[in-house]
């Protein structure tokens, strides 16, 4: 379909001045959105620009608190996702919402079987859910099969036959490529432009511009719960146009001044570390007093990294090296032998204990080493506690309240602060500042920097550009498992960043539009 | 965190050592090595005319996987007596854990066509279809103690009296109180599982006899036939009657642990009747040390006696003693009562 | 590592550092920190309620002051092997498994230890053999849980029936007479008017309360419990030490097959009917979380008390098994609701169903 034609067709879907607000977030501050009947309209934005809050409010998850939703004409408020199906809004979730040891044909009619008298027809499932995956032309799909033998790109076809069956008009699709193989992108296309075809619309998620260059017709850009720009074409906006929409932070973040002073030895070195279908090939240098930031997209191999690194995940090649000493692979006890501490990405999954106090939990890495005897010593350890909460300045600054009482910043702290009580000389920080309030981020972007002030190295991940680059002294740029670029934070912008991560090659990309 | 590491392959060969002696040690103390029950068998009597070989015939057997006394003593005593005749070949089906197990073990049993199935289901009512259909093969049945509803469905039932149980331990224990003149006695009842249709059938026995001396119980108490059970409930028991006269406890089994208790307890101003007559409880009779005056019997010899039973009705022949040319369709055994008096004699009987 | 604390981080970029919250005054009822303690008063609460009805039907036996202290030792001893079970159990739980194999194991360890063999070896060789059986068959639990990958549930309902079947093996499915006159009189002997099993029990528990509260096997086992990955990734051996909990398990089991065997004088392989599910429903009713990271000895202590005062009170009252077995069903229940539903959650849902009312409507 041409961009034409996409400005022609009837308007499906109009969000106006959209609001949704969480505790301690406006996740979505106004957000306008038109999407046309067979048009592929894409969603583009940073982690955290409020993309997912946006598709969980199309798909009736959430109710919005402000704005206008209008559904084929009609102002709409679905009371719920069955609601949204209903009306003809289907969404493809990235972690596909299948039931695994159901059959092909019954998770398509999941919900609203074929039936009389409580009674379902199996065989007629059976052939329409054929019928629906002949259309997508994937019939050679056996509607008896149990969805868990499938492969992810099946996966797929399944859920979308599922929308079909819902007759929808509108599909969402969250990142669908991010589950493919590369030659199986293809045949995603080919899928979409048959639903475009036959008048459906389309709201694709992606983060990677070539896609949208390829299948997109028009590009609505999110920037902190806003629509900073709307209906851009998709194939001739400039990639510095689209770039610049989504950078640019209205809140910007105050970043401790980096010192002037070389850092020092170096504690860490990483060769050609790898683990398959993950990351390959992976080397990484951090000396005392150094911050490295690592920046990719979810997906990229950066949390395994980090996680390989640790030993939380056993390195399949290459070599990771604490102090001069090699560390065997596989071992997290090894690393912090080493002096390796981590704080992890899910915070509250992977790293507290929310119904026990601070202390135990700042504690969790050396509290036998309070103990004498095997018998632990509270008193200890609540005093060596109490030393780490008043230089993190942790709130409230009481050791025995349970953790799950504390601020989202506060946890963080007390998992930081956890390694600031042993022998740590390399700290690993796996988003660091996920579901942090802005005035705590400030603190504990100094409290970072002060730790490698005393000599610490850091490595550091985050989804968020802006922070990589302005915390760290040397940046990483990951993209499928490889380092990209490497290059001293001083050197490298927002930008180039984003170019590397979601397109590849930035000399390829702006050489193409000078061509053009 | 501390960076010695320990010397851990020390440790390891140490440990290991410890492991393996302690293992072996163990292995070597699973042995039971007693002098085998007495089987309860029947000879080869050169003057009973059944006792002359016969037709060769192999008798068929399942019996539930027992984790009692009494049902392993039926299995030992099925196998002991089809070794006592040269005629027969035994062959012997596990039963599993329930009647479905049962039912898929003895089908495969009636493949390989026996000249007579003797089984103790589990259940008499769900391995009712099982008897049918073997009757119907032309295989003679020989139910063992758990009756089938359905006639059809066996040639001959063998079983013990449970209500003749509870009856003989109420006479006993309503004779002995009246001779000592006692008024209105305390009177105890520790019984078996109570779900079980056998316990209640036991309960309804006593209860009648008692009946008839003008007596009731004071207590009951359902126990699940092991020492432990038997003794928590003793225990309980002895709490809430502070002066006994009697105790019946059903079961011999778990009477060993009542009897711990009673002698925990110091408790000795009453007697006891066991049930089923075991080896120890007919030891202990004889011995008359302990409160155990009399057990009243349901004894696993039956599983002999079917066994003799069902080899003569794959021969075909009768009873030797009988009128009949074929072995009768129901045998009921008696509940005998065995004291201190008649107690040699049954000890042979005792599992 | 350390930082000096006259470096003092500050909050910077013009962001008003933030107050600390006021730590309201939380009152006792809702405090979490008291929970366990709320739990140990209503359960103290039930005792005395048990003790009540029981002096309520028969007061001619609760008169005697005599008969009473002896009661209450014939409910401890009666607590005394489910309740060093439990205490193992109890681990278990906190450290985010479930042990469905305890009863079969004190089978399996009572049945071994009074073997004809096994008796030859005097009483140091009957408890020697019960308390190896019992760490060794709680290792292979713990082996196959840790390192095999099984799910608990499965590796221990496995071993339940293993077990069992060992233990009929073994003993040929009879029940073996313990002629060991040390072993036999264990359950006889007091020590100060207090059977010897009680203090047992007693000893068994208070060093399960240090361990789990005063030692850093009781913190990796709460930690591990309460968010394993966490554990993990703080460097704590978790594999290790979930090996070690279904041997201390098992240990508990071995203790226990001895105080079995000595109060019942004999051991077979269907003892200790159904202890997994007693052991574990006490452990519930004493504040143990079934998801694990949380749960006292104490309240453990408390449940395998208050089942055992229900099992002799309707002895007391002559009541059925199967009421009993009712009441007892219905006192976890309860226990767990109350477990879950809160105070301000119950006023709540009376608000919200119209239950209270600020004016009454007419």
């Amino acid at each position: 379909m041409s961009e034409q034609a996409a400005d022609t067709g009837e308007v499906v879907l109009r969000l106006s001045g959209v609001v949704k607000t969480f505790p301690g977030v406006r996740a979505l501050d106004g957000v306008e959105l038109e999407v046309r009947a067979g048009e592929v309209h894409c969603l583009l934005g940073q982690n955290g620009a409020g993309k997912s809050t946006l598709i969980k409010v199309l798909a009736g998850v959430h109710r919005p608190d402000a704005g206008d939703v209008q559904w084929l004409g009609e102002r709409v408020e679905f009371s719920g996702p069955q609601a949204a199906m209903k009306a003809g809004i289907a969404t493809i979730y990235q972690e596909l919402d299948l039931v695994d040891y159901l059959s092909v044909a019954e998770n398509i009619y999941l919900g609203h079987e074929p039936r009389s008298l409580g009674f379902v027809h199996k065989g007629q499932a059976a052939r329409q859910a054929g019928e629906l995956l002949g259309r997508l032309g994937h019939g050679e799909i056996p509607a008896q099969r149990l969805v868990k033998s499938l492969p992810a790109a099946g996966k797929q076809i399944v859920s979308m036959a599922r929308a079909l069956s819902h007759s929808a008009k509108l599909i969402i699709m969250d990142e669908p490529s991010a589950v493919l193989a590369h030659d199986e992108v293809g045949n995603l296309f080919r899928i979409i432009r048959e639903l475009t075809a036959q008048g459906i619309a389309v709201v694709y998620i992606s983060h990677r511009l070539e896609e949208i260059r390829e299948i997109g017709d028009r590009v609505t850009v999110l920037k902190d719960g806003r629509t900073s720009a709307v209906n851009l074409p998709a194939r001739s906006t400039p990639t510095r146009d689209l770039v610049s929409r989504m950078t640019g932070r209205s809140i910007e973040y105050v970043f401790p001044p980096r010192p002037d002073t070389a850092p020092g030895e170096t504690l860490l070195e990483v060769r050609g570390l790898g683990r398959s279908g993950e990351f390959t090939g992976v080397d990484v240098d951090v000396r005392a007093g150094e911050i490295v930031g690592i920046a990719g997209l979810v997906g990229s191999g950066r949390s395994e990294l980090l996680e390989t690194i640790f030993g939380a995940r056993q390195a399949e090649a290459g070599t990771v090296v604490m102090n001069g000493k090699a560390l065997p692979p596989g071992s997290v006890a090894a690393a912090v032998r080493a002096g390796i501490g981590m704080a992890p990405e899910e915070r509250k999954s992977q790293a507290l204990l929310l119904g026990q106090p601070i202390y135990r939990n700042m504690t969790l890495t050396n509290f036998s080493s309070y103990a004498s005897a095997g018998f632990t010593n509270a008193g200890k350890e609540q005093a060596a506690a109490m030393r780490v909460a008043d230089q993190l300045e942790l709130r409230p600054r009481d050791v025995n309240r349970a953790v799950r009482t504390l601020s989202g910043g506060n946890q963080q702290k007390v998992v930081v602060g956890r390694w600031l009580l042993g022998d740590t000389r390399l700290l690993i920080l796996d988003e660091p500042t996920r579901g942090v309030d802005v005035g705590a981020r400030a603190e504990l972007y100094q409290v970072i920097r002060d730790l490698a002030a005393n000599g610490v190295g850091v490595l550091l991940v985050s989804s968020e550009v802006p922070e990589v680059l302005g915390l760290a002294d040397r940046v990483l740029v990951m993209r499928e498992g490889r380092v990209v670029r490497e290059a001293p934070a001083a050197e490298i912008n927002e930008e180039d960043v984003l170019d590397l991560v979601m397109a590849g090659s930035l000399t390829a990309a702006t050489t193409e539009e000078v061509a053009a | 965190m501390t960076n010695s590491i320990p010397d851990t392959s020390r440790r390891r060969l140490l440990f290991g050592g410890t492991a393996i002696a302690a293992g072996a040690l163990l292995t070597a103390c699973t042995s039971n090595e007693q002098t085998p029950t007495p089987a309860q068998t029947k000879g080869e009597d050169t003057s009973n005319p059944n006792a002359a070989a016969g037709k060769a015939v192999t008798i068929g057997f399942s019996a539930p996987a027992a984790d009692h006394g009494w049902i392993a003593a039926i299995t030992n005593n099925a196998k002991a007596q089809a070794g006592a005749y040269k005629d027969v070949t035994f062959k012997q089906v596990e039963a599993g854990k329930d009647a479905a197990a049962q039912r898929a073990a003895l089908d495969t049993l009636i493949a390989e066509k026996p000249d007579v199935i003797v089984l103790l289901p589990h259940d008499g009512k769900e391995l009712n279809a099982f008897g049918l259909k073997a009757m119907e093969a032309g295989i003679p049945v020989v139910n063992l103690d758990r009756a089938f509803p359905d006639a059809l469905a066996y040639r001959l039932q063998i079983k013990g009296d449970n209500y003749g149980m509870g009856v003989a331990a109420g006479h006993y224990i309503g004779k002995a109180l009246k001779a000592k003149n006692v008024a209105s006695p305390v009177i105890g009842e520790i019984a078996g599982m109570d779900e079980l249709e056998l316990t209640q059938e036991r309960s309804a026995g006593f209860k009648a006899a008692l009946a008839t001396y003008g007596f009731t119980v004071a207590n009951r108490r359902a126990a699940r036939f092991t020492a432990d059970s038997g003794q928590k409930e003793a225990q309980n028991l002895l709490q809430a009657l502070p002066k006994i006269d009697a105790i019946w406890n059903h079961d011999d089994d778990q009477g060993i642990g009542v009897l711990a208790a009673i002698t925990a307890a110091n408790r000795s101003e009453f007697f006891m009747v066991g049930g089923a007559g075991s080896k120890k409880a007919i030891e202990d009779i004889a011995a008359d040390k302990t409160v155990l005056k009399a057990t009243v019997t349901y004894s696993p010899s039956m599983a002999s006696s079917a066994i003799s039973l069902a080899r003569l009705i794959a021969q075909g022949r009768g009873m030797s003693d009988l009128v009949e040319l074929q072995v009768p369709k129901e045998v009921i055994l008696a509940s005998e009562t065995i004291t201190k008096e008649n107690a040699s004699t049954y000890l042979k009987l005792g599992f | 590592m350390s930082v000096s604390s006259e470096e003092k981080v500050e909050a910077p970029g013009g962001h008003p550092p933030h107050t600390a919250p006021a730590v309201a005054k939380t009152s006792w009822w809702k405090d979490e920190a008291q929970e366990p303690m709320r739990r140990n008063l209503g359960l103290v609460g039930v005792l005395l309620a048990l003790f009540a009805i029981g002096a309520f039907i028969r007061p001619d036996l609760y008169s005697n002051p005599d008969w009473v202290i002896n009661n209450i030792m014939v409910i401890l001893t009666q607590a005394a092997a489910i309740g060093v079970v439990t205490v193992g159990m109890t681990f278990v739980i906190i450290g985010g498994g479930i042990d469905l194999s305890v009863g079969a194991l004190i089978a399996l360890s009572g049945v071994w230890a009074t073997t004809l063999a096994t008796q030859s070896f005097g009483p140091v060789g009957m408890i020697f053999t019960a308390v190896a059986v019992g760490v060794g068959a709680g290792l292979v639990n713990g082996v196959l849980i840790a390192y095999g990958k099984l799910v608990p549930f499965i590796a221990t309902l496995a071993m339940l029936v293993a077990a069992r079947g060992l233990a009929a093996q073994i003993s040929g499915k009879q029940t073996q007479i313990s002629a060991d006159q040390f072993i036999n009189s264990l359950a006889t002997t007091r020590i100060v008017g207090i059977p010897l099993l009680v203090i047992i029990l007693l000893a068994v528990a208070g060093l399960g309360w240090v361990l789990l509260n005063r030692t850093t096997f009781g913190r990796r086992t709460v930690a591990i419990g309460g968010n394993a990955e966490a554990a993990r990734l703080a460097g704590i051996n978790v594999r290790g030490h979930t090996m070690l909990l279904y041997a201390l398990s098992g240990l508990c089991c071995g203790i226990a097959a001895i105080m079995l065997t000595s109060l019942a004088t004999s051991s077979q392989a269907a003892a200790a009917e159904l202890y997994e599910l007693d052991a574990i429903a006490a452990a519930i009713i004493g504040g143990t979380l079934l998801s694990g990271g949380r749960g006292t000895i104490i309240g453990s202590l408390f449940g395998v008390i208050v089942f055992s005062a229900i099992t002799n009170l309707f002895a007391i009252a002559n009541l059925p098994t199967e009421v009993q077995n009712m009441v007892k069903g219905a006192i976890i229940v309860v226990a767990v609701l109350l477990q879950q539903v809160r105070f301000s959650s119950v006023t709540q849902f009376a608000r919200r169903h119209g239950l209270t009312r600020a004016k009454p409507q007419t």
